[in-house]
């Protein structure tokens, strides 16, 4: 218990640490701290989490018993620990510190990097608080807190008004989605007395909840998680935060913030799994969501958001993977993505800090310069392309796996229609996915060298997290493949029809993605469909039209109404006031006639009043 | 003759005269609407005296006090003004007490 | 009515008449003229009342001397002399409510005091000259004497007002101008 309350307060006081030196600039202690608490957090994550991998039994604790009454529950700062959130910790506190000290480097010439750091240890604690909590309402804490620092770190380049619109949006479009776990939060608690997610577990597994509150708790939680893990519908914000720092996108918007959302449908797996209709709707979100954001990555023409859409499509994968039952799948897939997305995002950066923009009309032709880069960022691609042996072929191969099953009516909840579509879609989605990395990595390393920008390696400090991740990258599959090391997971047997398949189709669309490449940018030969994925469908300017203007006019009748109405209050007083002094001021004009006039009528009024009163 | 009509007189002359005091833009013409009153204020006293048959004639020696007052009066205003047209160049009391114009002396005009 | 009561009513029309015409005529010398004809047709009606001696004052000093003082000041003011010299202010509306109240006062509450009350213009004028000489210097000798010292402080008062300033140091040095 005490380790787990250090997991998350550790960062928590890195981050309050940091902000003294808001008030007393200080790089270099502002960045001792920040890279210091996560060094320190990472250790004591390791201490804490090594112990819980595999079939060992969960830890916790809880403290104090607060507010409860007649009506409501009682919260109390409950943490636990199984092997999910040990797998969780240790792939937020490694990525966490990496990009700490990516950062030092990468944001060597800010002067806002003290904050940035602070919010950035800010975020791990958040990250923290979500994986090891035992309460619902410190699960939501710590939700909301990381969309905050999501929010602080995104808008980083305030001066940018694309930085400053994509905070905003990112803010509202995740917080709007969070009203569904606030609402499924209270419908559980009211349902189960109690707000403990260990409590809540064992009511569902006990079967004391009716079918009717599982379902809607359970859609609700999927809304949440939609919204933080950018799917359909909630999908637009993710490559729009990508003006924030590119290691912030590694740690946030690839390894863990997004990934919450995953990690709350898996932790609250059980209720999925009683109810058919919410896994039918995740399962239909994550299919569509894996089709079109890979589709719209191959159209893309910023390299930074490539990599985003990528990340939406292959967090769809992992949906995908929890709608056919697996949380084994899920997870490998989460770890795996984690690791060689971040790395991408940092190589991306590395290359942003090279050549000074991450548009592809700035790149080509990177491989000299950036040796380090190349080979990490090659390493990275392949693995999101699921080539043999790196990690990523293993967990897809995992969840492709998983639904098949499903699609047999073998494992969980998932109609057996579901598991053919989820199958299919997987495939698909894999060849989109080898095409785009496949371009991308022609784009940035390979042919002439386009734009104008002196490109140079990454300093040290840049270097050696992508070389870390690196390892994970290539080596974790090997990890998930081994049994046990998650709870509850069989050794997956690798389908060999699985590994033919997926091999034959990364090739044929390797090749002839490099073939079509040329001849210039392959995204060309997509013809008019091109510009219909670089606008994503148009599906944010249908939202624009829908939600957004309809509120900004709502605002400005709002800012009409108290001009017109509240403040006409204060102008008419300050009006009567100007008016009254400008009658005033006649009795000192300096106008002898104005002075008899005065008293004279004056005395014949007086005079009247006097005969009318005595009369 | 019935007394009411000089005393109606003598409320027309005051009304009119006060008129001329507060409308008058020159400030002779104020003056005289000034006077018109004294002499309104004059043709009561003599009405009633003579309608009293006072045996001090009080109502008409008011009359000359009053008349050898207004003379008294009439000079010193009328030497203000003259003054206030030495000091600001003209007698418009819409003007008075603001900015004073430089009229030149006989001297300055000689010089 | 008799032949006293018809040319007072005459006289009285024609002051009033005359008196508005003072306080609204564009000409500024217009406007003193008729000021003399106001001051004349007030002479003639104390004579219809009998006073005498007071007609003959007001004819002398007001008609005689204030009349010219006011032409002087006009002409040494520079006044304009054309039509429009004579305009009126923006407190006009203000001034003929004035006026009109006042009038209007005065005349309501003088009438209600003094309706039917008759002036005895048939006998003994009351207003001869030997009655208002013996009144003044023996029973009002005190106000007499006090007025001919108020005379001679306007006096005073007006000859240092309309003096023309000198610097102080320069009289004695500066030769004396013209004939002064």
């Amino acid at each position: 218990m005490i380790g787990l309350v250090l997991v998350v307060g550790l960062p928590l006081l890195a981050a309050l640490a940091g902000l003294a030196f808001l008030v007393v600039p200080d790089r270099v202690r502002a960045a001792q701290v920040a890279v210091g608490g996560a060094a320190v957090t990472w250790v004591v994550t390791v201490n804490v989490a090594v112990p819980r991998l595999g079939d060992a039994d969960p830890v916790g604790g809880s403290w104090g018993h607060a507010w409860g009454n007649l009506t409501a529950p009682a919260l109390s700062f409950a943490l636990r620990a199984d092997s999910m959130s040990a797998v969780l910790l240790l792939l937020a506190a490694t990525v966490a510190l990496l990009v700490q000290i990516y950062s030092v480097a990468y944001l060597a010439e800010d002067p806002r990097y003290p904050s940035y750091a602070a919010i950035v240890s800010l975020f791990s604690a958040s990250m923290a608080a979500v994986v090891v909590a035992d309460d619902l309402f410190v699960l939501l804490i710590g939700w909301e807190m990381m969309g905050v620092c999501s929010y602080l770190l995104i808008g980083h380049y305030w001066e940018r008004s694309d930085a400053r619109d994509g905070a905003a949006k990112a803010f509202l479009m995740t917080r709007t989605a969070d009203i569904g776990l606030l609402i499924a939060i209270i419908v559980l608690g009211q349902a189960v007395d109690s707000y403990r997610i260990s409590d809540v577990l064992d009511a569902v597994a006990a079967g004391e909840l009716s079918s009717a509150t599982i379902t809607v708790t359970a859609l609700l939680i999927l809304l949440a998680a939609v919204g933080k893990s950018a799917q359909v519908p909630f999908h637009t914000w993710l490559p729009d935060a990508m003006p924030g720092p590119a290691p912030i996108s590694a740690l946030i918007h690839s390894a863990t913030m997004v990934a919450a959302g995953v990690y709350l449908v898996a932790r609250m797996q059980p209720l999925f799994a009683e109810s058919e209709a919410a896994t039918i709707v995740l399962g239909l979100i994550a299919v569509v969501t894996m089709l079109i954001a890979a589709a719209f990555a191959l159209a893309q023409d910023d390299l930074k958001r490539v990599l985003a859409w990528s990340t939406v499509s292959q967090l769809a994968y992992m949906f995908a993977a929890l709608a056919a039952g697996s949380v084994v799948a899920a997870i490998g897939h989460l770890l795996a993505h984690g690791a060689f997305k971040a790395l991408l995002f940092l190589a991306a950066g590395a290359v942003a800090h090279s050549v000074g923009s991450t548009a592809f009309a700035d790149m080509g032709g990177l491989r000299r310069p950036m040796p380090w880069t190349f080979w990490t960022a090659t390493l990275g691609l392949a693995a999101l392309s699921g080539l043999v042996p790196l990690s990523g072929f293993f967990t897809k191969d995992a969840v492709v796996g998983a639904a098949y099953d499903a699609a047999h009516g073998e494992a969980g909840p998932a109609p057996s229609w579901l598991g053919w579509l989820i199958v299919v879609a997987a495939f698909v989605t894999a060849a989109l996915t080898a095409a785009y990395a496949t371009r991308a990595w022609r784009l940035v390393f390979a042919g002439e060298r386009r734009g104008t920008a002196e490109a140079h390696e990454a300093p040290d400090l840049m270097r050696w997290p992508m070389v870390a991740l690196a390892v994970p990258t290539v080596l974790m599959g090997v990890a998930v493949v081994e049994p046990g090391w998650l709870a509850g997971s069989e050794a997956e047997p690798v389908h060999a029809w699985v590994v033919v398949l997926s091999t034959v189709i990364l090739a044929v669309v390797v090749g002839l993605t490099w073939v079509l490449g040329n001849t210039g940018d392959p995204a060309t030969r997509l013809g008019p469909l091109r510009p219909v994925l670089a606008r994503e469908f148009y599906i944010d300017d249908a939202y624009d039209r829908i939600a957004v203007r309809p509120t900004f006019r709502a605002v400005g009748v709002v800012l009409r109404s108290d001009r017109d109405v509240v403040d006409a209050y204060v102008r008419g007083a300050s009006y009567s006031a100007m008016t009254a002094s400008r009658l005033l001021r006649w009795a000192q004009n300096h106008n002898v006639q104005t002075y008899v006039t005065v008293a004279v009528v004056g005395v014949v009024v007086a005079a009247v009043l006097a005969g009318v009163s005595a009369g | 003759m019935p007394l009411v009509w000089p005393l109606l007189l003598s409320a027309a002359l005051f009304g009119i005269g006060v008129y001329g005091v507060l409308a008058r833009r020159n400030a002779v013409l104020a003056l005289m609407g000034v006077e018109l009153m004294l002499n309104a204020a004059n043709v009561n006293l003599v009405a009633f005296d003579v309608w009293f048959r006072d045996v001090l004639v009080t109502g008409q020696v008011f009359t000359l006090f009053i008349i050898a007052l207004a003379a008294a009066e009439i000079g010193l205003g009328l030497a203000i003004v003259l003054r206030l047209f030495r000091t600001y160049g003209h007698v418009d009391v819409d003007r008075l007490g603001g900015e004073p114009a430089s009229v030149p002396s006989r001297e300055e005009a000689e010089r | 009515m008799s032949t006293v009561e018809v040319l007072f009513l005459l006289l009285s029309f024609l002051a009033i008449g005359s008196g508005i015409l003072v306080v609204t005529t564009d000409h500024l010398v217009h406007a003193a003229l008729w000021l003399v004809v106001t001051l004349g047709s007030l002479a003639g009606c104390f004579l219809l009342m009998t006073a005498e001696f007071v007609a003959w004052v007001q004819v002398l000093i007001y008609v005689g001397a204030v009349v010219v003082l006011l032409l002087f000041a006009l002409m040494l003011t520079r006044a304009p002399t054309g039509p429009d010299s004579a305009t009126s202010t923006r407190n006009r509306p203000v001034a003929i409510f004035a006026g009109v109240v006042t009038t209007a006062v005065l005349g309501v509450v003088l009438v209600d005091g003094f309706r039917g009350e008759r002036i005895d213009v048939e006998g003994e004028p009351a207003g001869a000259a030997q009655p208002v000489g013996d009144a003044i210097f023996r029973h009002w000798v005190l106000g007499f004497e006090v007025v001919s010292v108020v005379l001679l402080t306007a006096l005073i008062g007006a000859i240092v007002l309309s003096r023309r300033d000198q610097p102080r140091g320069e009289v004695a040095e500066r030769p004396p101008e013209g004939s002064g």
